[in-house]
């Protein structure tokens, strides 16, 4: 495969897990307000594809973060407990957009060099065209 | 005109050298924030012409070393790629692909203005 396809493929890649972030930080937001709710954490993960000779990176499985939920004392609200507390959910709001801010960021990295390797290759071509 | 054939040689390598090195950039990019992932890079080509000796055939850029963190790139997940470094390197690839096909194609124009056709 040529050096300007695997470009493609590894940053394609790269553009897809970091979108899957974005909606995973998407998702929390939605759920910030949801009773019981638990943050969904997503990690990525480096993978040779040997037989391509690609290098790729994929979202890793969601999981669920594990602190402890926020509690409000509201005893009169019909999901409360025996103690008289209800249980909000664990997702901080800045931590999620500081999440997005960097998927962004990574994301538009990506693009650029996207756009290096079609404009190196483009000027591969010129030498054709003359 | 046996310079001008190794003039064609080293600039096509030159230019091979480039994009697997985009290429390997490419995959710094994707890994920006891969827990433990360490970034690499191609060893210079210089640096691969003067140890290989100067026959082209043999510079096959196939020396991949991961480079030193650039000071305060290290995250506390392992990963030391900073995405502004990786943009200087490519853009320096870019550049090194340019004045390579550049040259391509000026020894191509030397070869067809000795054949005595118009470049």
């Amino acid at each position: 495969m040529n050096p300007f396809d695997r470009v493609s493929q590894t940053v394609m890649s790269g553009l897809v897990a970091q979108a899957q972030r974005m909606q995973v930080a998407g998702e929390n937001l939605a759920n910030a307000d949801t009773h019981g709710y638990r943050r969904k954490l997503v990690s990525f993960e480096n993978i040779f594809d040997r037989a391509a000779d690609v290098t790729r990176v994929s979202a890793s499985r969601v999981a669920l973060d594990a602190s402890p939920l926020a509690e409000r004392f509201d005893p009169g609200h019909p999901l409360a407990d025996e103690r008289g507390y209800v249980a909000g959910s664990n997702v901080n709001a800045i931590t999620e957009f500081a999440d997005v801010r960097e998927a962004n960021r990574s994301y538009e990295a990506g693009l650029q060099i996207l756009k290096q390797s079609r404009d190196m290759y483009s000027a591969l071509l010129e030498i054709l065209r003359r | 005109m046996l310079d001008d054939i190794q003039l064609i040689g080293l600039s096509a390598l030159r230019s091979r050298h480039a994009s697997e090195r985009l290429g390997l950039i490419a995959g710094n990019v994707a890994n920006a924030d891969t827990p433990g992932y360490l970034a690499r890079d191609l060893e210079g080509f210089e640096d691969a012409v003067r140890r290989l000796g100067r026959s082209p055939a043999t510079t096959a850029p196939t020396f991949v070393e991961t480079h030193p963190a650039i000071p305060g790139a290290q995250s506390p997940n392992g990963n030391n790629v900073a995405l502004e470094d990786q943009m200087s390197r490519a853009s320096r690839a870019m550049r090194d692909h340019e004045t390579a096909t550049l040259i391509y194609s000026k020894a191509l124009d030397f070869l067809r203005s000795a054949l005595g056709r118009k470049g």
